[in-house]
């Protein structure tokens, strides 16, 4: 809709000014707050999946660490004829309870009590339906694969949608090493020690929504979920996606949209100033008192689907996110007789990992060992799991 | 001619010499009523055997009305001659008649011994001019010259009591145009009076003689010497400053500054203007307009601007009489006016005159020049990104001329040199300007200016985004007589925008805004007497507003047809005022304007329940208003009031208040005003918002006028400013109450100028301290800001310091250096951080509870002009420079953002660099 389009006279005015403007990283003066106020995020899963609450406190904008989950609050779920579900907290500030399959003709509400006995409760709200997700697709352009889902709700009755996913890529080190160290000696590398293959996932970062209010049929065509570069390493071998949509009240969609604004749209040429952000949960002894979240209650729909690379533009390369070079590591260097595997390869934690050996029988550089580079060019596990998901195909 | 003047001196200084001094003793009897100087000079020459040497050309307009009887000679012509500019002198039978000077009948002491006849002092450059333009005089006197005596009205040699009326046109000599804004001014009684806008004045003085002298910007200062009679009307032509590259002149006069009672009112003329140096080389209007006291805007790549601590929306922006609703081209970064047109610009913003109204703030009146009514002439003007040309002449010589001019950009280069992504964008502007002039007699001028804009961007082919301004004025000026004159004008504005995308083709839409306002007025002038000017009149504005539709484009389209219903109001005043000079030292001017507004229909409103937040949940019911039902009025008087009280010649002091009511309301929600903005016409459920705003002043001029300070200070009050509640949506909103709410705002500030006008360094300093607040504290309203306190505004900038200086180094170069700082503008940070929807995300401060680092600027410009010869086929000027000298990255914005789950504050800087800049300018 235009609305997102009215983004991009935003990009192109910065744009526009990256002939004669900039964009300067800027970090004002201790803006700090004394308060540090409740957030809650989560939904009020109407169908068979859990229901996840989760609880934090705001930290100082300075401040290292953002998480600063809040632990041991009561939560319950209830509705308006006095239904009333426990939450348990399983993790520090991660409250959930199992599928609670309402009744969709009641309303529900959160409510929670936090260990220094202030209550909160959050507004009443009705049970939404979410219609199923017709198809995720995907275009690609001359610099990326844009991928995009399609919805309608039959019954005109959703208009209001948010998406979340999860994606998931297989890939593989630079490097295929055939050797590894034991602590004590290079020894050949077992099948089930190998780093070559991984997989690695990422969940949604950014506020995903769609509206279908200004149209004459509740349909969502090609909503705009992700965009990634052709040279990204999600695409190297096979990439997944799993889409997880909700239905939303045109309450709970204004406040999404104003968060979006307010933390990922704000200060360029034509933008909205910030303003305030107004959740539906409340203080209830306090109702001036900021808490930050809203909470509605839909079920959950979700969608997976998988792209490999065969399906891609057979001219699209990956570049691989480290600078790599394999190197000449020997027992015992010509000249000076350094022991550099002894030294470099075989003490473990190692920051070098060796590949195939090597002898090199003549000449000045005569002598033998292996070639080896470094662990982010050859070792996976260190930013994936060897670990294939159980539904990977 | 010369030549034989200057013998008919010689030849009577001569002849005199070789009689003796003699009485004539002879008693004169005779009866003249209206005697032209022959008959008089016949009669007693047929009475006497005196023999009268005179130059029948300069008695031509004298009538003599005499009844001696028994007189002698002396006590006859001493009486013929009384108060005119003649003189006589006998010598034996010879008499003298003599215009300006008597002729020395005695010998200067020495003569014989030391002198020569050619020697004889004579006042050559007077008589050398005083013969241009002679033929002229005997119809309606266009007074060239400064040392002729003009006779104005019907001569007589009876004594002059009483007052007369002088009126006429000031006009520049060299294209025949009316020079608005000049003051003519006498020294005894002190009395003067200003040009309006055609250049017509009106003044009235007692009878008899008197030095005028004329100041208008960008002419030669110069006099007039007139002797007058009675009512009469004289057309002066002033000569333009040769030497182009010449002084800063910001007020139409120098002593206006000191002595009219407006205050808060300033004048740049078009060669200011230029002096400016502007980012792309071209001379920008508004841009010029930010270098005043108390004008602010909230950052660079904006035509908004805020007069004392006004919202952007609050400035009414007039073009030779046409509203201006979108004064921007191409993201802010031109004004829409070309500056090879406009002769200059006017900003009122506090002695607002009582004949404008509708808007809160100020009132900025550019007016484009009027064509040359003698030659044809033209120039055309190449910048980096726009080119100009404008041609202009007369239609009739002397009688109707026109003017046009257009402009248009060459920016897709500068686009191609974007990435990727962007290369395939386009955008570009146009505008035209159309200006004829007629003159039907001497009591009847016409006027007819044309105005038309078109910007247009695309974005990679995606969306587009198009704008237009078209307007159109007739003014029909009418003099009843030498006391009452009328202007009346009638004109239609237009301002549209659209956006459409096809891009994808289910959402494929086409979105359309629409403003049409027809207008008419009637201005009087009366000049009632010496004391009293009079203004009078009346003006209506029809609005017609399209909100907003939204349609589908192509057959795939799902997109549902959205519109907005039409809006129309009716907005009319009558006004009057009145400039009463009580003293020499005191002058008042008082005005009041009573406005009635109508909002009408076909409209349907919605009824809210009193007392509570104007929401979906509070809406009573509706009614709906048939075509032209007067759905509800507003109507309230606006009151204008000035006063002067001169302390000494040079030292004055200035108080103010007026109060001032708006009907149409600029609805925005981003810190600038954006090309998609939309303008929501008063109703029953949004009230009109009004505001006062009193002002004092300290206005002094020193060495000769040519060092101007003044200090003012003012207070004001905003009403019902509206602000919008989070998350607002403005666009195609059917209930847009739903989503405003009402604020009220204060702002007072000092602004302090000193102005050099002349020399070879000229130039002005401002500073400015102002503030200003707003506060929504109606609980109803929904939604409280920052708790009910007041808040700064956006545009609340304490401190404002600007230079401007020019040093002309000789005729042909010059340079121009400009700073400014200020304070940098208010902005809401984050206090704190939290993570929600997989990312790091921030809580806002109170609004505006921080502000932006200062901002500092310094611009320089060299002004190159071709060679001064005047008979050449073409002048050219070079202009070359720097925008932003010190590449100091001024923060824009700062602005929070999540990245890949992290929060990192930005700075933006729109010209962060030194951005060098050329232009040439070839006129014909």
């Amino acid at each position: 809709m235009f609305k997102m389009k009215y983004l991009q006279i935003i990009v192109f005015g910065l744009l526009l000014g990256s002939f004669f403007s900039c964009k300067k990283p800027y970090t004002p003066a201790a803006v700090t707050s004394t308060n540090s106020y409740l957030v809650v995020e989560g939904v009020i899963n109407i169908g068979a999946d859990s229901t996840i609450i989760k609880l934090s406190r705001t930290v100082n904008v300075s401040a290292v660490v953002t998480k600063n989950p809040l632990a041991g609050a009561a939560i319950t779920v209830e509705s308006d004829k006095n239904d009333i579900y426990t939450l348990n907290e399983i993790r520090r500030g991660y409250y959930t309870v199992v599928g609670l399959n309402l009744n969709i003709t009641k309303k529900y509400h959160l409510r929670i009590k936090t260990a220094d006995n202030q209550e909160y409760i959050s507004d009443f709200v009705s049970a939404q339906i979410t219609p199923p997700i017709d198809s995720i697709g995907s275009i690609a352009t001359g610099n990326g694969l844009q991928l995009y889902t399609n919805t309608h709700d039959p019954n005109n009755n959703t208009h209001y949608y948010r998406w979340e996913y999860t994606e998931t890529w297989q890939f593989h080190s630079k490097y295929l090493s055939l050797y590894m160290s034991d602590g004590k000696e290079i020894i050949p590398r077992p099948a089930d020690k190998q780093v070559y293959d991984c997989f690695n996932t990422d969940t949604s970062s950014t506020i995903l929504l769609g509206s279908s209010a200004k149209l004459t049929q509740d349909v969502i065509n090609q909503a705009p979920i992700i965009f990634i570069p052709s040279t990204a390493e999600k695409l190297e071998t096979k990439y997944s996606i799993m889409l997880r949509q909700y239905a939303l009240s045109s309450d709970a969609y204004n406040f999404w949209v104003n968060l979006k604004k307010n933390t990922e749209q704000l200060g360029s040429i034509f933008d909205a100033q910030p303003s305030n952000i107004n959740g539906n949960i409340h203080n209830v002894a306090n109702a001036s008192e900021i808490v930050i979240g809203y909470i509605s209650a839909s079920q959950v729909q979700t969608k997976r689907v998988f792209i490999a690379n065969s399906q891609l533009p057979s001219n699209w390369k990956t570049v691989y996110p480290y600078d790599c070079e394999q190197d000449t590591t020997y027992y015992a260097s010509p000249g000076s007789g350094y022991p550099a595997v002894a030294n470099n390869l075989i003490p473990l934690p190692t920051l070098n990992i060796p590949i195939v050996p090597f002898v090199v029988e003549k000449g000045p550089s005569a002598g033998s060992g292996f070639i080896a580079s470094s662990n982010e060019c050859v070792d996976c596990t260190i930013r994936g799991t060897k670990t294939q998901p159980a539904y990977w195909k | 001619m010369i030549k034989i003047y200057l013998l008919s001196f010689c030849f009577l200084f001569i002849l005199q010499v070789g009689f003796a001094q003699q009485n004539n003793a002879k008693l004169i009897s005779g009866n003249f009523q209206q005697a032209t100087i022959a008959q008089f000079v016949s009669d007693i020459e047929s009475k006497t055997d005196l023999h009268f040497y005179y130059d029948a050309s300069q008695f031509d307009s004298l009538k003599i009305t005499l009844q001696v009887n028994n007189q002698p000679l002396d006590t006859v012509l001493e009486k013929a001659f009384r108060n005119t500019d003649f003189h006589f002198s006998v010598s034996s039978r010879q008499v003298f008649l003599t215009k300006g000077r008597a002729v020395v009948t005695e010998l200067a002491l020495g003569f014989m011994v030391a002198n020569t006849p050619g020697k004889i002092p004579v006042h050559r450059p007077n008589v050398v001019i005083a013969e241009y333009n002679e033929e002229k005089d005997k119809k309606m006197p266009d007074a060239t010259t400064e040392n002729k005596v003009y006779q104005i009205g019907i001569k007589t040699n009876e004594p002059l009591s009483g007052n007369a009326i002088l009126s006429g046109y000031i006009r520049d000599i060299k294209s025949g145009e009316g020079v608005a804004g000049s003051r003519i001014f006498i020294g005894e009684p002190k009395t003067g009076v200003s040009t309006d806008q055609f250049g017509y004045f009106t003044m009235t003085l007692p009878r008899g003689k008197h030095i005028l002298n004329i100041r208008a910007m960008g002419m030669r200062d110069t006099r007039r010497q007139i002797n007058l009679y009675t009512d009469g009307k004289l057309n002066i032509e002033v000569q333009e400053q040769i030497n182009s590259l010449k002084e800063v002149k910001i007020s139409g006069d120098k002593i206006a500054n000191v002595r009219s009672t407006q205050m808060g009112t300033t004048k740049l003329d078009i060669k200011t203007i230029k002096e400016i140096p502007a980012v792309f080389g071209e001379a920008d209007v508004l841009k010029a307009v930010l270098t005043l006291p108390g004008v602010t805007s909230v950052g660079e790549a904006t035509t908004g601007f805020n007069v004392r601590g006004g919202a952007a929306d609050e400035n009414l922006i007039l073009l030779d009489g046409a509203t201006i609703y979108n004064p921007a081209h191409f993201f802010g970064f031109f004004a829409a006016f070309n500056p090879d047109l406009v002769k200059d610009i006017q900003l009122y913003k506090s002695s607002i005159p009582e004949k404008f109204g509708g808007r809160l703030s100020s009132v900025l009146e550019i007016t484009n020049r009027e064509g040359n009514k003698k030659n044809f002439t033209g120039s055309i003007g190449v910048g980096l990104l726009t080119g100009r040309l404008n041609l202009e002449g007369p239609i009739v010589s002397d009688k109707t001329s026109f003017i046009f001019g257009a402009r248009t950009s060459y920016s897709d280069w500068l686009l191609h040199l974007l990435p990727e992504a962007y290369k395939h964008s386009s955008a570009s502007f146009n505008d035209f300007n159309l200006g004829i002039s007629h003159q039907i007699d001497d009591k009847n001028n016409l006027y007819l200016t044309g105005y038309l804009s078109n910007d247009k961007f695309k974005l990679n082919s995606d969306t587009a985004y198009a704008y237009s301004n078209k307007n159109l004025v007739l003014k029909w000026k009418h003099n009843y007589n030498d006391k009452l004159y009328s202007v009346i004008s009638a004109g239609i504005d237009r301002y549209q925008y659209s956006i459409s995308s096809s891009a994808n083709a289910v959402n494929a839409f086409d979105l359309g805004y629409h403003i049409a306002q027809n207008n008419f007025r009637a201005d009087f002038t009366y000049l009632l007497s010496p004391k009293h000017t009079i203004s009078f009149g009346v003006s209506s504005i029809l609005y017609k507003i399209d909100p907003g539709t939204f349609d589908p484009v192509g057959t795939a389209s799902l997109v549902a047809q959205q519109i907005v219903p039409t809006e129309k109001a009716l907005e009319s005043a009558v006004y009057i005022g009145d400039k009463y000079d009580v003293t020499d030292k005191f002058s008042v001017s008082a005005g009041v304007r009573y406005n009635i507004y109508s909002y009408l229909g076909p409209q349907t409103i919605d009824n809210y329940a009193p007392n509570l937040p104007k929401g979906p949940a509070t809406v009573l019911d509706s009614t709906t208003y048939k075509s032209g039902k007067i759905i509800h009025t507003y109507q309230a008087p606006d009151f204008r009031l000035s006063a002067r009280y001169m302390l000494n010649d040079n030292l004055s002091l200035k108080a103010g208040y007026n109060t001032l009511h708006q009907f149409i309301h600029l609805l925005t929600n981003s810190t600038s005003i954006s090309p998609t903005d939309v303008y929501k016409l008063s109703d029953p459920n949004i009230k009109p918002e009004h505001g006062d705003q009193v002002s004092l002043g300290i206005f002094n001029n020193s060495k000769s006028n040519t060092i101007e300070m003044s200090v003012e200070v003012y207070y004001k009050r905003l009403r019902n400013y509206l602000d919008y509640k989070s998350g607002a949506v403005l666009l195609l909103n059917q209930h847009v109450e739903q989503d405003v709410i009402n604020t009220q705002g204060k702002a007072y500030g000092a602004e302090f100028l000193l102005k050099k006008t002349t020399g070879k360094l000229n130039g002005f300093i401002s500073y400015t301290y102002s503030r200003t607040f707003l506060k929504q504290d109606d609980p109803n309203a929904g939604e409280l800001i920052n708790k009910g306190n007041y808040y700064a505004a956006n545009y609340d900038k304490p401190n404002i310091f600007n230079f401007t200086g020019n040093y002309r180094f000789t005729h042909r170069y010059s340079v121009s250096l400009d700073m400014t700082y200020s304070t940098g503008r208010p902005i809401t940070l984050p206090i704190a951080k939290y993570e929600y929807g997989g990312s790091d995300r921030v809580l806002y401060s109170d609004r505006n509870a921080y502000r932006i680092p200062d901002y500092f600027r310094s611009d320089f410009s060299l002004n190159i002009e071709g060679n001064h010869r005047v008979h050449q086929r073409t002048h050219n000027t070079w202009n070359v420079g720097v925008y932003n000298l010190t590449g100091r990255q001024n923060a824009y914005s700062t602005f929070f953002t999540e990245q890949s789950g992290v929060i990192s504050g930005y700075k933006l800087s729109v010209f962060a660099n030194p951005i060098p800049f050329i232009n040439y300018n070839i006129r014909f």
